[in-house]
């Protein structure tokens, strides 16, 4: 994704102004479910024996269960917003694909800062995700900080946390990110 | 002794991980992102990369680098241990040719409802330079008759 680059603790803060009020329609989206997206797709082994392939995991859990999952595989826990991406392409041409976090996408618009990177992305596990298994997520927005100077021009930090949950409410897992979105100044 | 022997012994915390050497390749990282379903294309555009991202290559996307900082730590602890939570930042990228070294140590270690919980505290280096840092909490059973972390009651799991 383009705003999980790197760098991302060169982004200090040089000066933080007095505490600021957030815009109404952003302070209103605090601690609430603001965007909710999917199901898109239907968990499958095939596709996640190609992301183990990728990350050279041969972890039998994933490949053919055991014991400890009644010898059934699961989907490899680090792979849970994967079942929750638009695909990139639909056979109905009006159909315009949703943004992966169309949440930090709104703030970014809200406060004009076009340009945006993760500074840290936590993720939390709860029940695994098998074949079979659709699931859908919630973007909820945790805070927004003041604005402030970054050394690439004015900007702000926000978190986002997103729920993924299966079909019947069960909590698959969170994903919490950590943004720094900014916008470039003219230099002189 | 394995490593696994070594989480037996009292002389756990705070010793290093054996380290994990991956020599990065454009495959790889295409790999990981595609499969992630992450089309962005400063994964897999290297003139897009350079020339609209600034950056050296195409890089590694968060979700192949959570894969990898996953499989690293489950092939130390046995395939049975569960991942409870991840954390990570990525402080500079990692790109095709780079030799990925991946180290850690364990932190901390309590035992609650028949699991052990570990708090692991991974790196990425490429040579001197620290690509990512991470923290992971893992839950493994305890030795004899402890409780699975697959099957015990998600009540007491707190990850």
């Amino acid at each position: 994704m383009d705003w999980l680059t790197f760098g991302l603790e060169r982004f200090v803060i040089v000066c933080i102004k007095d505490q600021q009020e957030l815009p109404s329609i952003v302070s209103d989206w605090i601690g609430t479910a603001v965007v909710k997206i999917g199901p898109f797709l239907t968990a499958e082994q095939g596709l996640w024996l190609n992301y183990c392939a990728a990350v050279e995991d041969a972890n039998p859990l994933y490949w053919r269960g055991s014991e400890e999952t009644n010898f059934e595989p699961i989907a490899p826990p680090a792979m849970l917003p994967s079942w929750v991406i638009d695909h990139h392409w639909n056979p109905n041409p009006t159909h315009k694909p949703l943004r992966t976090l169309e949440l930090h996408f709104m703030l970014k618009d809200e406060f004009d800062l076009p340009f945006g990177v993760v500074t840290e992305v936590e993720l939390e596990f709860h029940r695994p995700v098998k074949a079979g298994d659709q699931l859908r997520a919630e973007q909820v927005l945790v805070d927004v900080g003041d604005e402030y100077q970054t050394r690439m021009g004015l900007g702000r930090r926000w978190t986002i946390a997103v729920h993924y949950y299966h079909a019947d409410d069960a909590l698959a897992g969170i994903q919490t990110l950590r943004f720094v979105s900014y916008r470039k100044e003219i230099s002189s | 002794m394995s490593f696994e022997e070594t989480l037996e012994s009292s002389r756990t915390l705070n010793e290093l991980l054996p380290e994990l050497k991956i020599q990065l390749t454009k495959r790889m990282i295409i790999m990981g992102a595609v499969s992630s379903r992450d089309w962005q294309p400063i994964h897999h555009d290297t003139e897009y990369a350079r020339e609209q991202a600034a950056l050296p290559d195409i890089i590694m996307n968060n979700y192949s680098q959570a894969g990898w900082i996953s499989r690293y730590v489950t092939d130390l602890l046995g395939a049975n241990s569960r991942l409870g939570r991840l954390k990570f930042s990525m402080l500079s990228p990692l790109c095709p040719g780079d030799e990925a070294v991946f180290s850690g140590r364990v932190k901390s270690c309590e035992q609650s409802s028949g699991m052990r919980w570990l708090e692991l505290l991974i790196n990425i280096h490429v040579g001197e330079r620290l690509a990512t840092k991470a923290a992971l909490r893992v839950a493994v059973a305890e030795s004899g008759d402890g409780s699975s972390p697959w099957q015990c009651d998600p009540a007491q799991r707190k990850p």
